[in-house]
């Protein structure tokens, strides 16, 4: 034996005694996390590895063990998704609604915050933004009552007055129409969440160098001119990573709320054929009809494209900007 | 025209756009408002756009004399209330833990933690879980499942760190176990933290629709935004329903709906100015560290 090895073990048996000793005195830490970790491995990873029903012949009545009991059946749920005759129209849904979403509700507060910056009477500032956050803390089932009286046939107020007024022969079905969904999904998107993604713009509009807007001024660089050459400029770090944000999570609704919770909640029998989502059909096929490795099977296939989408728009932003996320 | 009235004008612009938004975000809570102080009956008549045609307390006084409506109501508070406590209790407890620098294994526990943090398996397989631990059809299934936050667990430790080790040095010598720290120490100096995470703890608990309307059936259980998903599905759908008059007193299932989202948003806006002293940092955090 020649002398490193037997150093070397020495060191590890030491290390090992040392390791122990310190666990003992930390041990009630150790209890404390521990816990968190079991309500992970329940809560979240039980789940995670629950996935696997999605190729496999699972029934509920077999409980968890039956996930890991019943019968492999590969791909043929994703087979069946594929070939489903409703396949194209929720795919197109989905991605439709994702992507109109990003485009109105991202600009928004970007907007609203550079108009806010320009505001000089600092009550009516404050006054506008308070007001603002308040619908992002209102339930999304509260979001569709107000809906509801604002924009259905018979007692919502638009709809009245827009007859009243002439400027429509008879109210339009908005609640319920196929055509004015995607609209009303993504107007509301907007309004609900528009001022709360505000705070993270006004914030780094405060950061900029005062001394540039004197300097421009100095300069005759008029208000316009100053805002897209100096605040647009000064935020650019923080749209990238709130677009970053918003692009990764997409699918799920980006930062215009639950892509779930409106089509869900905004969906009904007749406007069906555009707001049935991937999340909405995985859901009633899963849940009303326990088809649960079928609905599984469609859960995964939107999970993985989140997973690209979040990577690939963290990678291409530390590509182009050199801020990202991770 | 001259460098002023193009000042003029551009101003004239901003501060009407921002007053658009402005009335456009604040007129639908006051519409809603008041048109559960108007006569349900004659709320369907229409033309009601600045204050109450025919003042009445009935639709509050239905709403809470309806047994439905008020269970829903109690569910919902209690809810929020133990929800909320045992969240914020076990989400500190846990990062308490964590925030030890020289901890053992905390390379581990933080893998299993982002890691859960970016990956789930799915609502298919959750359900299958909540049903394996008897949690379907239970008051547990809306306190237990949001017991720890993974999100509050990193910002909890982040501010435990900052606290100054000396607090807890001094406890130790006087005999005192971590446990008697936690909660005798660490939390009463953490009360911002322990507002805020309450806060948004608290309007998640209050808002949460899914877990009603999916992991329970028993009418005992059902919240106040289940009953209200339920009375405008009833509103949306055939014209009759609307107006079908649920007592004599002129109340309808659209009152009692406008009603029951005053309800819905009136603690929302109470608390909204704590609420706003705490959310900037919040989101400002959320956002950098993802």
């Amino acid at each position: 034996m020649n002398l490193e090895t037997t150093v070397s073990k020495t060191l590890t048996a030491r290390g090992q005694t040392f390791f122990w000793k310190r666990f003992k005195k930390q041990w009630p830490l150790h209890v404390f996390v521990g816990l968190g970790m079991v309500f992970l491995l329940i809560f979240a990873y039980t789940p995670m590895f629950g996935i696997i029903m999605a190729f496999k012949d699972y029934t509920i009545v077999t409980g968890i063990q039956g996930i890991f009991t019943s019968n492999w059946v590969g791909l043929k749920y994703f087979d069946e998704f594929v070939n489903d005759y409703r396949f194209i129209e929720i795919v197109r849904n989905t991605l439709a609604l994702s992507f109109l979403k990003l485009i109105f509700t991202f600009p928004a507060p970007i907007l609203f915050a550079i108009l806010l910056n320009e505001v000089k009477n600092m009550a009516f500032k404050r006054l506008v933004q308070t007001v603002s956050y308040l619908p992002h803390f209102i339930s999304w089932v509260v979001v569709v009552g107000i809906a509801f009286s604002f924009f259905s046939t018979d007692i919502g107020i638009v709809n009245n007055l827009m007859v009243k007024l002439g400027i429509i022969d008879k109210p339009l079905d908005i609640l319920i129409g196929a055509n004015y969904f995607w609209g009303l999904a993504v107007g509301s998107a907007v309004w609900k969440e528009m001022g709360w993604w505000t705070i993270i713009f006004l914030a780094s509009i405060a950061g900029i160098n005062p001394a540039l807007y004197e300097a421009a001024q100095i300069d005759g660089a008029g208000r316009l001119s100053r805002i897209l050459n100096i605040t647009f400029p000064g935020i650019k770090g923080t749209i990238v990573v709130v677009l970053i944000l918003a692009i990764g999570s997409i699918i799920g609704g980006g930062i215009g709320g639950s892509n779930f919770d409106q089509a869900y909640l905004l969906g009904n029998d007749i406007n069906n054929s555009t707001s049935e989502i991937v999340q909405t059909y995985a859901f009633k096929v899963g849940l009303a009809d326990g088809r649960f490795s079928y609905a599984a099977a469609i859960d995964l296939i939107q999970s993985v494209i989140s997973v690209i989408l979040i990577f690939s728009s963290n990678y291409i932003a530390k590509r182009v900007s050199g801020s990202s996320l991770f | 025209m001259s460098q002023r009235q193009k000042d003029l004008a551009f101003d004239s612009i901003i501060y009407f756009l921002l007053f658009c938004i402005l009335m456009g975000t604040l007129y639908p809570f006051y519409y809603v408002l008041i048109i559960s102080f108007n006569k349900g009956t004659d709320s369907l008549l229409g033309g009601i756009y600045l204050w109450p045609r025919s003042f009445t307390l009935e639709n509050y006084a239905t709403f809470l004399s309806d047994p439905q409506w008020f269970k829903a109501l109690f569910v919902t508070v209690a809810r929020t209330v133990t929800g909320t406590f045992l969240g914020v209790m076990f989400t500190c407890l846990v990062a308490y833990g964590l925030s030890h620098k020289e901890l053992l294994l905390s390379k581990v526990y933080f893998t299993i933690i982002i890691f859960a943090m970016y990956f789930s398996g799915g609502l298919i397989p959750y359900y299958v879980v909540l049903r394996s631990l008897g949690l379907l059809n239970s008051f547990g299934v809306y306190i237990i499942p949001s017991m720890l936050s993974t999100f509050f667990l990193l910002i909890a430790i982040s501010f435990f760190r900052e606290i100054p080790a000396e607090l807890k040095e001094s406890a130790f010598m006087d005999g005192a176990n971590e446990f008697v720290i936690f909660y005798k120490i660490i939390l009463p100096v953490s009360l911002p933290l322990l507002a805020t995470m309450a806060l948004f703890m608290g309007v998640g608990q209050w808002n949460a629709w899914l877990d009603s309307a999916y992991f329970v059936q028993s009418d005992g259980l059902r919240t106040l935004t289940f009953r209200m998903m339920e009375i405008i599905n009833k509103s949306n759908i055939p014209i009759e329903s609307i107006g079908a008059a649920s007592s004599a007193s002129g109340v309808t299932n659209y009152s009692l709906q406008v009603t029951s989202m005053v309800v819905s948003i009136a603690p929302i806006v109470c608390v909204y100015p704590f609420l706003q002293k705490y959310f900037v940092k919040g989101i400002m955090l959320g956002s950098v560290k993802g």
